[in-house]
């Protein structure tokens, strides 16, 4: 049997390497995958508007600005950063402000309303 | 708040303009979430809060900008490159089978590298302009791949518009693992042939 040198000895370890690598992370995505799909709710951040927060968590709209005192406006895109700016709040405590809103809205409904384009 | 929040916070304020500059960065190299964008894009489609067609548009110029400048500094760079391996002894010999290894999977490596394994594109960017691959060619394949990807994700991010950020991971990973595939394909290829009788294990193509 050809033996092998330290150049194809390293492409051997780096292919174990890549092949466990690659192993792992595909198990992780799928299990991902697997979870979202039963777990839809996404973890509210500072990025996102209320509009999307309302349609991720399939609430009327008007649940989340009434939990924060604010106007329903006709079409508010700011993200929750910036209301947090405005009523001068830490953006945590808007975010928890919101997950009571939805527990207490769903509690109320239990079911919810289809997903889909947000009133 | 982290970069990802800060960067999706300025999108969801100033809209194309923000979207358009954190595309053409990440296409240069700039490790952005820039899948996260582009998903979160779609889910602004699917509120009202941005076109689609503009979307698609303004995403698909931005990547293709963003290749150019990474091609564009592979070229510069890569003949300063090309002049200190040429010195070397075999150097001369090296840069040419590069070139003809570009020459015969340039095309494929662009297309795909676009929309499936995308971790990779902005490295194929510097070697496409350092192997000096033909640029009409590269602009064509890049501007396919480019539009390809840019009309799947946001419409992903449309299609599951609550769930921007667990689509964004998956599609992240995916791409890692695809990268994963590709390498692991590359490694047993090259194995192969360097345990065939009389290879010479320094050949790349």
């Amino acid at each position: 049997m050809k033996r092998l040198n330290w150049k194809q000895w390293t492409a051997i370890a780096a292919l174990v390497l890549v092949v466990l690598g690659t192993s792992l992370l595909a198990v992780r995505t799928f299990r991902r995958a697997i979870y979202w799909r039963v777990h839809r709710d996404e973890v509210i951040r500072p990025w996102m508007s209320l509009p999307y927060v309302a349609h991720s968590y399939r609430v009327p709209p008007h649940v989340l600005y009434d939990a924060l005192k604010i106007d329903h406006p006709p079409h508010d895109r700011r993200p929750i950063r910036e209301i947090a700016k405005a009523q001068n709040r830490p953006v945590n405590d808007v975010i928890r402000n919101l997950d009571d809103a939805i527990a207490r809205a769903r509690q109320q409904s239990p079911n919810p309303s289809p997903p889909g384009r947000s009133p | 708040m982290n970069l990802t929040d800060q960067l999706l916070a300025a999108i969801s304020i100033y809209g194309l303009p923000v979207f358009f500059g954190v595309i053409v960065i990440a296409a240069v190299g700039v490790p952005l979430p820039v899948t996260l964008a582009l998903v979160a894009a779609g889910s602004f489609v699917e509120l009202g809060e941005m076109r689609l067609w503009e979307v698609i548009a303004v995403g698909s110029a931005a990547a293709i900008l963003g290749d150019q400048l990474g091609f564009l500094i592979g070229r510069w760079g890569g003949r300063r490159l090309d002049a200190y391996i040429r010195k070397r002894k075999g150097g001369a010999e090296r840069i040419e089978r590069a070139h003809a290894f570009a020459e015969r999977w340039g095309a494929l490596g662009i297309f795909m590298t676009r929309w499936l394994v995308t971790p990779l594109g902005p490295w194929l960017n510097l070697t496409s302009g350092m192997t000096a691959y033909p640029w009409p060619r590269f602009f064509l394949w890049d501007a396919l791949g480019e539009i390809l990807w840019v009309i799947l994700y946001v419409l992903l991010g449309k299609i599951f518009s609550g769930s921007v950020q667990a689509l964004a991971e998956v599609l992240g990973n995916l791409a890692w693992v695809l990268v994963g595939i590709v390498a692991a394909a590359l490694l047993v290829w090259w194995i192969k042939r360097s345990l065939q009788p009389g290879a010479s294990v320094t050949r790349v193509a």
